[in-house]
């Protein structure tokens, strides 16, 4: 977990400008390490980047939601998400695992799994 | 079927002397300086001390979505994810512009309309995302980093968000880029490919895209923001930097007319030419831009004393002023004509690739306007200048027929011809 003191700083240098509920968000999992933060966070910000915002916000929609076809997230859309994702959360998305991601359901579940490894895992000696 | 004529219809300004026609036309009337102390790394005390500040704007947080702008503008905060800064001015200038020409989204996007542009790129961003690069050994490379910061990233971004369907270019001909690109959007209006074409540039201001000029001992080391930019003076000591962005409408006369745009003046034609010389300064002799001012003259079919106004690319610098007044010695005072000349840039500072075309724009406000800008700051003409038309305050009188200049590194040399629309 990054501390509340780098939250804020990372925060500071890379949500400024971005809707506010994601800080809020970020800095709340950085206290808490609450799943559901980091899934506000994580479709906040692809919500942002999307060219054709859906007429809902994204954790209104059906975890089914594909995507590609049906928001219309094209590569460097995802990269953006992913870049932004990794920058917060200090984990790195290999390429080889985006063509797993499909829905946002799959978004969220390898977020989660991902933060969550980062978090078990052992602190180099 | 006649020849097309190719007339200016929309402005749009982000400069240090205004963000609008309005302030712009004010500024330039007035003679009011955007020149001001500027820190280019905080707490160090370098040499060069001012700059042609953008106001109303902060683009200082690495992050594009960090970046604050003045109301009114109705792109979303997203349309600049691929941006650098000067991106966001530029954006805002197109905006002002395709308001100003009544230009609906589908003739912006109709295969008749085209965009050029010009700026060098964003080095501060480069930086930013080269560090993260070499800091992360290679693992973090930011998605947008090659289309945020190369040459091109106007043209790349602009296209993009306006849909423009007809034609696309970038120039790379430094500090003569937007004036070339003026001028291939005229052939390409004349030649009745495009019906009409957005020229825009754009430039950052800070530390990264001005200050490596200081390298070349380019820029002013006067700290006084009144006095720093001072062309054809003989105390001139080089020039003062500035950013900004600005789009101007080039359109085929009648298409204009049916849209009920206004029509502020008309482009008669342009010429170019290379200096062979160095890869920085200017030929001495000035044989490069009398050559293009003359092609441009010739084009054009205006002889030299046909000319009411220069509107000289003078940037400040020692040997470039003088180089320009004896260029136009070579074609004006040889030719018995006595046009009035100033060069602008003593108000704004010397904005790179954006500069042609915004000092072309400002031509354009000086002839619908009816008003010829002073040259400002000039106290002790350089003796080079001795018999060139240089008046130190504004004139009243309204030019008919004005010559814009435009040089760049690589002995590159643009020359346009203006003229008040007369149907």
């Amino acid at each position: 977990m990054i501390s509340s003191t780098e939250a804020k700083k990372r925060a500071q240098e890379t949500l400024t400008g971005f809707p506010p509920h994601i800080k809020v968000a970020y800095l709340a999992f950085a206290e808490s390490g609450e799943p559901a933060c980091l899934d506000v966070v994580v479709l906040g910000v692809l919500q942002f980047y999307l060219a054709r915002k859906p007429k809902e916000s994204l954790d209104a929609l059906p975890g089914s939601t594909r995507l590609i076809e049906d928001l219309g997230c094209d590569s460097l859309t995802m990269m953006d998400t992913v870049f932004m994702v990794e920058s917060l959360f200090e984990i790195k998305i290999n390429d080889s695992e985006l063509p797993l991601i499909v829905t946002l359901d799959d978004l969220r579940d390898h977020l989660r799994r991902l933060v969550k490894e980062k978090a078990n895992a052992k602190p180099a000696a | 079927m006649p020849v097309p004529r190719a007339v200016v219809s929309g402005l749009g300004f982000v400069t240090s002397i205004g963000n609008d026609r309005a302030s712009v036309t004010a500024s330039l009337r007035e003679l009011r300086s955007g020149i001001e102390r500027y820190e280019f790394l905080p707490g160090v005390d370098l040499p060069v001390k001012v700059v042609g500040t953008i106001k109303g704007f902060d683009t200082s947080a690495l992050q594009w979505a960090g970046w604050r702008w003045p109301e009114g503008y109705s792109f979303k905060r997203e349309a600049l994810r691929g941006m650098a800064p000067h991106g966001l001015y530029a954006l805002c200038a197109v905006e002002q512009a395709i308001a100003d020409a009544r230009l609906t989204t589908a003739e912006v996007t109709a295969e008749e309309t085209g965009l050029f542009c010009a700026s060098a790129g964003s080095p501060r961003l480069t930086r930013h995302y080269l560090n993260q690069l070499h800091d992360s050994r290679g693992e973090r490379v930011a998605p947008m980093g090659i289309v945020s910061t190369i040459a091109g990233t106007l043209n790349f971004n602009l296209a993009a968000h306006l849909g423009i369907r007809g034609a696309v270019a970038g120039f790379v001909s430094a500090c003569a880029s937007t004036t070339q690109a003026l001028g291939y959007a005229f052939d390409e209006i004349k030649l009745a490919r495009l019906r009409r074409v957005l020229i825009v540039g754009g430039e950052d201001l800070n530390v990264d895209s001005i200050f490596p000029f200081h390298g070349m001992r380019a820029l002013s080391r006067n700290p006084d923001p009144a006095r720093a930019s001072r062309p054809f003076d003989r105390d001139r000591d080089g020039f003062v930097g500035t950013g900004g962005g600005v789009a101007l409408l080039l359109e085929e006369a009648e298409a204009a007319r049916a849209r009920g745009a206004p029509i502020y003046a008309e482009v008669l034609g342009w010429g170019q030419s290379a200096d062979g010389y160095n890869i920085a300064n200017s030929d001495p002799d000035g044989r490069g831009l009398a050559a293009a001012m003359r092609r441009a003259l010739a084009a054009s079919g205006v002889a030299p004393a046909e000319i009411d106004y220069v509107n000289a690319h003078a940037t400040s610098t020692p040997t470039g002023d003088a180089s320009e007044a004896r260029a136009l010695h070579s074609v004006f005072t040889k030719a018995g004509a006595r046009p009035f000349i100033s060069s602008t840039k003593a108000l704004t500072g010397h904005g790179l690739s954006l500069s042609g075309v915004m000092e072309t724009g400002f031509c354009v406000v000086s002839i619908a306007e009816g008003f010829i800008p002073g040259a400002a700051n000039l106290e002790n003409p350089d003796p080079v200048c001795a018999g060139l038309n240089l008046p130190r305050t504004t004139l009243s009188s309204a030019p008919r027929t004005v010559l814009k200049n435009s040089s760049g590194f690589g002995g590159s040399n643009v020359c346009l011809v203006l003229r008040r629309w007369e149907n």
